[in-house]
């Protein structure tokens, strides 16, 4: 007997019994649904998180200090690279640009009437404004009091602010300061590849005059502007071996190394690393709750199996007849497997769509982009048919092992 | 295999050895105490003979009749049908020779209910592997030599008694078996049916088929050349009749 005469079998035993066979299905449905859901909900999860790092940020190593037991991000604020340390760093092979970034303390942002309390307010270099993420307007310039500003931050207001607008930045002193907003982006060079940074309302200035945290450079020997972090562009091709460099130089004789405690790890971090050490945390959680799913599949499995040990029972007189006229144990046997290895297929092909449906209205409620799982979903449709398989293997090795006389005799 | 490997057949056995050899064939039971269905029988049916079978029930009759057909192994002695040792063939191979070399009929008819009447005719093609263009057109074919060519597309629930059994007969003819056993094929039918039902098999008869008949009605067994009488499992006489 040829597979193709076996699949027709089984086509016509499961339109013979609809109801019950959808049913079955059932369980299998929920089950590859559930996984489906859950995965693609956590890729929906992880790709709203992680972002685009596009092109443009690609050769970005984020340099930073962070406690060497990894208790948190509140120290990696301490200003330690010196103007001396960046351009230690600039001079290394493979290295495109070098972007400090602080933060500069404001107690609000006023414009026009309106006040807006805790924006965070970043100081850079113009070089971090690429013409790529400019809305509308120019970067600001070195040494004028200018800034610009995220598109959050240009809509928080009553008035859009637009390039040209004023505004008023409060210091924690009482201290105020006019700015002009020269232009509008939505993200910078430097930005860390987490995209969630970018949808806080955020300001950004020059570091002349903005930025004031000065250090005695020990390698220098005089007063200079230190950040608490440095955002180093490298030609991407050779991030990796630049990214080493780096940490050479960090581990040796820079000023950031005898500025830290000494509890402080100074790393140097590609966009790559920042990626594949959040996509690990959601992978993980996602896993884990994709594993929940694979219980219903369990139970589908078990439903599979039921119902192809009942069929084997109504269908044992069906069973001695196939025998007397010539099947072998092996043709009853594929009979019975082809047919719940249907019902898996079935149950798959049904399951898919239901659970991509679910997952993008999962997506929908906690508010972020809706994306496929691919690989999940080829899984999922390889577990529905090898489950409803090995759910129909021993059901089939009954009936294969049915004595045909007995079978004939079964009323 | 196929119809030329069937055609084939006579280079292991010629036309003049015997179509079934059943040889000290025993067969014991044990249900709580051992039981014997068949005690040392031995019997040979020649190509082209019409043998009956008679006895009543519990004599071994049926047990005899599995044992031919390789439905069942004997306990000792051997069976062989058409020059294949039925007794020693492993599983598959008693599986291919009962749908070869054997053409069954039974008394409830044993048809697949989701089957049209042309499927149930081809089914023991389809484990022989035979194409479906082939298949269909040789079950047509053994359909309309029935009488039955108006009815190749009806399930059996849609056919009479002696319809399904004249399927059933056809299913039997469909691979050209070297031999036909049927059991009680008129139990199930009324009086004429049967009587219809019993012309078909002494057409099949005078085509050349050998044909082995289990009844224990005396005007079934009376259409035979041979009637063999069986009792307490063993062969109590054999009989002649006039229609040699």
């Amino acid at each position: 007997m040829d597979g193709r005469e076996g699949f027709r079998i089984a086509v016509r035993s499961v339109r013979a019994h609809k109801l019950r066979s959808a049913l079955t299905i059932v369980g299998i449905v929920i089950g590859i649904a559930s996984v489906i859901t859950f995965a693609t909900f956590g890729a929906s999860v992880q790709a709203e998180i992680i972002g685009d790092i596009g092109d443009s940020n690609a050769g970005n190593i984020y340099v930073f200090g962070t406690p060497s037991d990894d208790e948190g991000f509140d120290r990696v604020l301490q200003p330690v690279f010196t103007d001396a340390d960046l351009a230690a760093i600039g001079e290394i092979d493979g290295v495109t640009a070098v972007l400090p970034r602080g933060s500069i303390q404001v107690t609000s942002i006023r414009a026009a009437n309106q006040t807006l309390a805790r924006s965070q307010v970043t100081a850079t270099t113009p070089e971090s404004i690429t013409a790529g993420s400019i809305v509308a307007g120019r970067s600001f310039t070195s040494g004028e009091p200018e800034v610009v500003v995220n598109e959050r931050l240009a809509t928080g207001f009553s008035e859009n602010l637009t390039a040209g607008s004023t505004l008023t930045l409060t210091y924690p002193d009482g201290q105020e300061r006019p700015v002009t907003v020269t232009g509008v982006v939505n993200g910078t060079r430097g930005e860390l590849p987490v995209s969630n940074f970018a949808r806080q309302p955020r300001l950004y200035a020059p570091i002349d005059p903005f930025y004031e945290a000065v250090v005695e450079s020990p390698s220098a020997g005089v007063r200079q502007r230190a950040y608490p972090q440095v955002t180093v562009v490298s030609d991407p091709r050779r991030t990796a071996e630049t990214r080493e460099s780096i940490e050479a130089y960090l581990a040796g004789d820079a000023d950031a190394r005898q500025l830290s405690a000494s509890d402080t790890e100074l790393v140097a971090r590609s966009g790559s690393d920042f990626v594949d050490e959040i996509s690990d945390v959601i992978e993980r959680i996602t896993r884990f709750v994709t594993g929940i799913g694979v219980i219903s599949l369990v139970v589908g499995a078990i439903g599979i199996a039921n119902v192809m040990l009942v069929s084997v029972t109504e269908r044992t007189r069906e069973i001695g007849i196939m025998k007397a006229v010539g099947a072998r144990n092996r043709d009853v046997m594929s009979i019975f497997v082809i047919e719940a290895a249907l019902l898996g297929t079935l149950g798959s092909l049904l399951g898919v769509p239901l659970g991509l449906l679910v997952g993008r209205g999962a997506a929908a409620y906690a508010d972020v982009t809706f994306a496929l799982a691919p690989d999940w979903i080829a899984l999922a449709v390889v577990v529905g048919v090898v489950v409803g398989i090995v759910a129909g293997l021993y059901p089939a090795w009954r009936a294969a092992r049915i004595d045909p006389i007995d079978a004939l005799r079964h009323e | 295999m196929s119809e030329t490997a069937a055609t084939e057949q006579p280079a292991a056995s010629t036309a003049d050895d015997p179509t079934v050899v059943v040889e000290e064939v025993s067969k014991h039971y044990t249900v709580g105490s051992r039981v014997t269905a068949l005690d040392s029988v031995s019997l040979t049916l020649d190509p082209g003979s019409y043998t009956a079978i008679m006895g009543p029930s519990g004599s071994g009759k049926s047990t005899l009749l599995n044992l031919i057909g390789g439905l069942d192994t004997p306990s000792t002695g051997d069976v062989t049908v058409d020059g294949k040792p039925v007794s020693t063939a492993s599983e598959d191979e008693r599986a291919a020779i009962r749908g070869t070399d054997i053409g069954f009929v039974f008394q409830t008819f044993n048809l697949m209910p989701r089957l049209t009447a042309v499927e149930n005719v081809a089914l023991p093609l389809v484990f022989d592997g035979w194409s479906r263009s082939e298949r269909t057109e040789r079950a047509v074919d053994r359909l309309q030599a029935v009488g039955l060519g108006d009815r190749t597309d009806h399930v059996p629930s849609e056919l009479s008694g002696g319809q399904r059994q004249r399927v059933a007969i056809a299913r039997a003819l469909a691979p050209d078996p070297a031999l036909i056993l049927a059991d009680e094929p008129t139990g199930n039918v009324d009086t004429d049916t049967g009587a219809t039902v019993l012309d078909l098999f002494d057409d099949l008869h005078d085509a050349g088929n050998t044909i082995l008949l289990v009844t224990h009605e005396p005007h079934v067994a009376e259409r035979a050349n041979r009637i063999i009488h069986v009792e307490d499992g063993e062969i109590r006489a054999i009989e002649a009749t006039g229609e040699a």
